[in-house]
């Protein structure tokens, strides 16, 4: 835990005596805010601010250790202000695990190429958690998978992949060369984890072409699949043991484009470029513009503020 | 609250709730003091305000006004809908501001009673994290606004940057709060009682049973409520009654992850977690 960090938040916590309006100042949103200060009050095992009234305050332990708090981090500001901010450049960059190595080492080597003097610190994560790490500047880009509809974050180009479906090579659905989505009823799914907004429109889509999974795994990898009890939506893969089909009428489209918060600085805006070409090249993506827009036909129950 | 952290993410949501019962105080909370966004339910801040003026004489709520067909702000339900120009009285527009969350009733009845008066109720009932920011002309100009086109847009792109759906720059609420409101209509504080009894009644009237009344399907359990609705955005906050004389505000306010339009989860959630809150409330 960045305790200096924590404290810093506690600060401005403590003065705006509002979540709200201390995450605004902070630049974050305020579910990650409260989590950092209950993680504090976690740390320390003492509750810092009184919530159960409809106002914030402080407890009194919270006004006892907030003189401390601020002395430790001006000080902190301080000692890197004399170090004149120490290492070289470094670039936080959030990738999606399933890329796969050689599409995450091109991204890294594309990136080196065209930014020298900064080094990429690359971490694999889902797009849940990269959507939370950008919003509380963990992180400057990520590669993300949509939906994610979350204020305030911004995208490069969008591109679009187009999964088939991953079967053991014992099913007998091998033996065509393209598989309908409805064929695959009776079955198990697995879906990657922390991708809430892809999960849901992937099950909506299964749904509506007739495969209602008997059970939805949530896993990273395609163990199941390869023993025989589930199937996977994905790339095409060429592992032993699995065997890959491209679906019918391409009902399945997911979309990954680069994301970051507010204003992308140079290095992030030269890992966006990077990240468009590697995709097309290494991940056979392509061009948003192929993507069929869906036309929204309204219900007054889900309509503009009903 | 873990349960209900789980019960939100397998629904594909992030939710934010806050249950209290209404007589005795005791609550259940889940990111109960975190800015959301209200959508529609701001409506309930307008109608109080609407009441507490007609208490005052301010405004007579059976003078009748005609909206003309051409001025209508947009939306699917109500007089948003109409063809025609329609004379009724005001708190005939406040039913239907309440039922179906009639958009071009709400901005009738907003015109009447001022924006700001609403923010001045507010506060003077200690509600400083609830503000009133636009009607829904000015709700739906900032949409046309951010994302250049009329239609719900359903693009995360152009979803991230709407300031709709941004707390800091939009109608927004706690669910601590919303509860509070809730609470003093039902307890006879937030306006005369007479006033009180008509906004329970008119809240009673809601005609959606997706969300909030889903959780609850008993004959002898009566659920009011008022929900909220924009583009990943699902609320619904009302009051539920037990035959034995238990009453709950409960608020809930969901995000998605997804962008689709219909949601049937993220509805069905509002009731499921409402329920579940409930249920631990009444041991």
């Amino acid at each position: 835990m960045d305790i200096v960090r924590h404290l810093r938040y506690f600060t401005v916590v403590a003065e705006e005596l509002h979540f709200g309006n201390a995450a605004i100042r902070l630049g974050m949103a305020q579910p990650p805010l409260s989590q950092r200060i209950r993680r504090l009050e976690d740390e320390l095992g003492v509750r810092l601010f009184d919530r159960s009234a409809r106002q914030v305050r402080l407890t009194e332990q919270g006004r006892m250790l907030l003189p401390e708090a601020r002395e430790i981090v001006s000080r902190v500001e301080r000692l890197r202000e004399l170090a004149g901010r120490g290492e070289g450049a470094v670039l936080r960059v959030g990738v999606l695990p399933d890329l796969g190595s050689a599409v995450i080492a091109a991204l890294i080597a594309g990136f080196r190429e065209r930014a020298p003097d900064v080094r990429p610190a690359p971490a694999e994560m889902w797009s849940a958690d990269q959507v939370a790490a950008l919003l509380d500047g963990t992180l400057d880009v990520g590669v993300v998978r949509h939906p994610v509809a979350v204020p305030g974050l911004r995208f490069g180009p969008v591109l679009v992949q187009r999964p088939g479906v991953v079967l053991a090579e014992s099913d007998p659905l091998t033996a065509s060369a393209s598989v309908h989505l409805a064929d695959l009823a009776g079955r198990r799914l697995v879906l990657y984890p922390h991708e809430p907004g892809l999960h849901e429109e992937t099950l909506t889509e299964c749904r509506r072409h007739g495969f209602v999974p008997e059970e939805v795994h949530e896993a990273q990898t395609l163990g199941l699949v390869m023993a025989g009890t589930a199937v996977a939506f994905g790339p095409q893969v060429a592992l032993p043991g699995l065997r890959w089909r491209p679906l019918l009428g391409t009902p399945l489209t997911w979309q990954v484009s680069t994301a970051w918060r507010g204003e992308p600085g140079e290095a992030a805006v030269a890992f966006g470029a990077v990240a468009v070409r590697v995709l097309k090249e290494n991940a056979g993506m392509t061009d948003d513009g192929v993507a069929p827009a869906r036309r929204v036909r309204a219900r007054p129950a889900s309509g503009f503020l009903a | 609250m873990t349960g209900l952290g789980t019960l939100f993410r397998s629904a594909g949501v992030t939710g934010f709730l806050h249950a209290v019962d209404v007589d005795t105080g005791a609550e259940v909370a889940h990111d109960a003091d975190d800015a959301v966004v209200t959508a529609s339910m701001f409506k309930v801040a307008l109608l109080v305000e609407f009441f507490r003026q007609a208490d005052r004489g301010l405004l007579d709520p059976a003078e009748r006004v005609t909206v003309m067909a051409d001025r209508h702000t947009p939306g699917a339900t109500g007089v948003s809908a109409m063809s025609d120009d329609v004379t009724m009285s005001l708190r005939d527009l406040a039913y239907l501001m309440m039922a179906v969350s009639d958009n071009t009733a709400a901005d009738t009845l907003m015109d009447r009673v001022g924006l700001s008066a609403v923010n001045t109720m507010l506060a003077g009932l200690g509600l400083t994290g609830t503000r009133v920011e636009h009607d829904c002309r000015g709700l739906f100009a900032s949409i046309v606004e951010d994302s250049g086109q009329e239609e719900m847009p359903t693009d995360p792109a152009v979803l991230a940057r709407l300031r709709a759906l941004d707390p800091a720059r939009t109608n927004r609420s706690t669910p601590r709060e919303t509860t509070r409101l809730f609470g003093m209509i039902w307890r006879d504080e937030a306006a005369s009682p007479r006033s009180c009894a008509a906004m329970r009644r008119l809240l009673g009237l809601q005609v959606w049973p997706h969300r909030l009344a889903a959780g609850f399907p008993y004959d002898d359990v009566a659920v009011s409520g008022k929900t909220g609705t924009l583009p990943t955005i699902r609320n619904e906050a009302g009051v539920v009654e037990y035959p034995d004389g238990g009453r709950y505000a409960v608020a809930v306010f969901t995000r998605s992850y997804g962008t689709a339009h219909n949601q049937p989860r993220a509805d069905a959630v509002i009731g499921a977690a409402a329920r579940a809150a409930v249920e631990r409330l009444r041991g």
